[in-house]
């Protein structure tokens, strides 16, 4: 039960990471490839009406957090206080920008806004992949079963860490490099015209740079935790991970070749559900790793409710879901694609 | 220190919580006149309906904007500003906030868009049902959240674990705590208040000046009948039956409430008077005898026990907000409930609108409203106090120790600053919308169809804001 509740949660966060991924990065890049006025409205139509939707899942994620591993969850977001703030902060700009930004049909208006949706993006992916980077690192649990970071310490890795050090900043910018680049792939399959060329450019780039990122930072993760790189070979979803991340590599580099933007952008979606999932298999059950002494660490059986808990919530849960993802493919029909039937 | 610590990490949940409600207590509120309108406007195909929907549609989509960005932060609080309460609660409390996730917020935010910008394009049918989807959605996430409050009024299903944390033991027993179905019923008709009120006051605006006349009767006719109709149901049976449930689980809260400091029967219900904890006292009442001891217990001589039978450590910690509190709830209330009976009379008598004092009236009326709700819920919340699960859990058991009191006043400071731009805009924005009046469809300004030229899609623009 508890296995389950830590894929189930892991499958929340990596829906977020996917489905926000590439607003985040189609945010990001728009200031880049589309010029003010009809261009950058066609980037805004293409991350499409239901952005809360996507944004909803890391609301939904953070209360299944709670629900089923409420130790974990109370010690890792008291323990990350302002960094936390920083990301909601950024997501109260970035949605403000995108409902505000289309109200006033002014260029100035417009511009204005059009930066604060592209900076608190890039913001965004930066601080997500900080976040990541520290729960893979660690963080300085002690006997007491709390912990309180600073921004930084002497940028080490180990003992009294701080929120910054040279491996979550090399997370951080992989992830930004990794979202920044699935934005684009989305970009070039929904958009036309000079957005789609220089989208196809940009993802040409950042793909390169993903590419050339990956190897430094998987062996910066195995000098960092080299017990997650041994676990990695034991578990089989992690096998079944790399797999898929093969051929998604395959069909982004075919994909960007041939330009079959649908086959890159899937792939580019494999690619983030691939590296969490491999990340994840790894991990577990250690949810919160301590970088003081393994024995603090918390993992998903010391800080799960109860399996009462977690097996009322599973009768609910998959009904939630399916209706869920029903009303998605509603809207996505209705808004998806170019038809306009009835106008 | 530790007093201090946990005065701001309750400031701060408080003030974002407070800011927060005044925006989803407005989309409650009109979310089933726009559902309504449309109904009506398929049935009867007139246009003033259709018009009436997609003005309230843009109004709404505002203010759930700006409700989203706001709510976002609520959720992560419950972990970082209250990561104790959170560790020993979470296992009952998460199955409701993650339900509301999953739920209510992902019903809601697919649809939203697709009411506010999709009426051309999803045609009449389902652009209907995509207003059933959002009002569903929003009055389903309140449910959640009310019976994760209620859990907190009044715990009920819960075990507890061997570590001391509770855990969920009867899920239908939580899902369905009495507590949670009257403060359901009660926060709901006062969300209809809110919406009706602000209905009614836009229908006034354009009245006096003038405009959209149309409209504005449309408005006026329906804000204030659901006006009324929702103004007596917040206090009667409501209202009443919350006060009961206080009454039976919650005595200290009642007796702070109504500042009774001494036990006996014939217990007289406050109309104005100054809780004086100091001496004990109420000082300067006005007060009407055996009214307490009836509504809390159905008869005039039931005895009703003051502060005085309960030790000091579960008093109420702030009697004196919350007495005032629940007594500007109860005095706008009642206030409401002449206001909108007058206007009733007045519309009866085919004189509301050539009454341009009631107008006036009912055009400022608006804000008190939002007023009420905040009191109401300061009463619930203060009253609540010094428990944060009652019976069970103190709230000084229940703030993030490791989070230091720099830190809080910090992330307080620049959430006043952003609430603020953020209320600004709101203002601005609206204050526009209603300026405007109904336009035609709109698509979204930043819809553009790939197959239509560019030119189209400005025209589109220029047509949407008319």
């Amino acid at each position: 039960m508890v296995e389950l509740w830590f894929a189930l949660l892991c499958f929340m966060f990596t829906m977020f990471a996917v489905l926000d991924g590439w607003n985040f990065g189609a945010g990001a890049l728009h200031l880049i490839v589309a010029r003010p006025g009809v261009e950058r409205r066609q980037v805004i139509a293409a991350i499409g009406p239901i952005w809360s939707w996507h944004e909803v899942w890391l609301v939904a994620a953070g209360a299944t957090f709670l629900l089923a591993f409420p130790k974990v969850m109370a010690v890792c977001f008291a323990g990350f206080y302002l960094a936390l703030w920083l990301v909601l902060w950024s997501f109260i700009l970035r949605g403000v920008s995108i409902e505000v930004g289309g109200h006033l049909d002014d260029p100035m208006w417009r511009s204005a806004w059009d930066v604060v949706f592209a900076v608190s993006s890039l913001l965004l992916a930066v601080l997500f992949g900080a976040a990541l980077g520290n729960v893979i690192r660690g963080v300085p649990l002690d006997a007491s079963g709390a912990f309180s970071m600073p921004l930084f310490t002497d940028f080490g890795v180990r003992g009294r860490v701080g929120i910054l050090d040279w491996y979550t900043v090399s997370v951080a910018v992989l992830t930004a490099a990794l979202v920044v680049a699935q934005g684009a792939s989305y970009l070039a399959v929904k958009t036309s015209g000079a957005v789609h060329q220089r989208s196809q450019r940009w993802a040409r780039a950042t793909w390169i740079a993903v590419l050339a990122l990956l190897p430094i930072v998987s062996i910066e993760t195995w000098i960092v935790r080299p017990e997650l790189v041994e676990r990695l070979v034991q578990r089989p979803i992690a096998w079944l991970a790399i797999v898929a991340l093969a051929v998604a590599a395959w069909a982004i580099v075919s994909g960007l070749r041939r330009g079959a933007t649908v086959r890159a952008f899937a792939g580019s979606c494999v690619v983030v559900a691939g590296l969490l999932t491999a990340g994840a298999a790894a991990a577990f059950p250690v949810m919160l790793y301590s970088t003081l002494g393994p024995e603090h660490s918390l993992t998903a059986y010391n800080g799960s409710t109860s399996s009462h808990g977690l097996a009322v919530a599973l009768i609910w849960w998959p009904v939630a879901a399916a209706l869920a993802l029903t009303y998605f493919v509603l809207i996505l029909r209705s808004f998806g694609g170019p038809s306009r039937a009835r106008s | 220190m530790t007093d201090e610590l946990a005065f701001w990490h309750r400031l701060q949940f408080a003030f974002t919580i407070t800011y927060h409600y005044l925006f989803p207590q407005l989309t409650m509120g009109v979310a089933w006149f726009i559902v309504f309108w449309k109904w009506r406007a398929r049935r009867t195909g007139d246009e003033r309906y259709a018009a009436a929907a997609r003005f309230w549609s843009r109004i709404f989509g505002l203010t759930f904007a700006v409700g989203v960005v706001t709510g976002i932060p609520m959720e992560f609080q419950f972990g970082t500003n209250w990561a104790r309460f959170s560790r020993y609660a979470g296992g009952v409390i998460g199955q409701t906030l993650a339900m509301e996730g999953m739920f209510a917020f992902l019903l809601e935010s697919a649809f939203v868009g697709a009411v506010i910008w999709g009426e051309s394009r999803l045609g009449p049918r389902k652009h209907f049902y995509a207003t059933v989807g959002v009002a569903l959605g929003s009055w389903l996430s309140a449910y959640f959240i009310l019976v994760t409050n209620a859990f907190m009024q009044h715990p009920v299903g819960h075990g507890v674990a061997a570590d001391g944390t509770l855990v969920i033991a009867h899920m239908r027993a939580y899902l369905f705590n009495e507590w949670a179905f009257v403060q359901f019923a009660h926060n709901q008709t006062a969300a209809l208040v809110t919406g009706t009120f602000a209905i009614t006051a836009v229908g006034a605006f354009y009245t006096l000046r003038g405009t959209h006349v149309e409209q504005a009767r449309l408005y006026l006719r329906h804000g204030t009948l659901v006006g009324l109709i929702a103004a007596i149901a917040v206090a009667f049976p409501t209202g009443d039956a919350q006060a009961k449930l206080v009454a039976r689980y919650q005595e200290p809260a009642l007796a702070g409430m109504e500042g009774r400091f001494e036990t006996g029967p014939m217990a007289e219900i406050t109309l104005i008077g100054q809780p004086n904890v100091k001496e004990r006292r109420l000082d300067n009442p006005i007060r009407l005898p055996g009214m307490l001891s009836f509504l809390a217990y159905g008869t005039f001589h039931s005895d009703v026990r003051g502060l005085d039978a309960f030790p000091a450590d579960q008093w109420p910690t702030n009697i004196e907000l919350l007495y005032y509190a629940f007594h500007v709830m109860s005095g706008l209330g009642t206030i409401f409930i002449g206001l909108m009976a007058l206007a009733n009379v007045q519309r009866w008598r085919g004189r509301l609108e050539t009454t341009p004092a009631l107008l006036w009236i009912l055009m400022l009326a608006f804000p008190f409203p939002f007023i009420a709700n905040t009191a109401g819920w300061m009463t619930a919340e203060l009253g609540r106090q010094p428990w944060l699960v009652y019976g069970l859990f103190r709230t000084r058991d229940g703030y993030s120790e490791v989070v230091s009191a720099g830190d809080v006043i910090f992330t307080l400071i620049g959430l006043t600053g952003m609430y603020f731009v953020l209320g600004l805009l709101y203002l601005f924005l609206v204050g526009r919308e209603i300026l405007h009046g109904s336009t035609a469809p709109v698509t979204s300004p930043y819809e553009v169809d790939d197959r239509t030229p560019a030119p189209d899609a400005k025209a589109d623009v220029k047509v949407a804001h008319g």
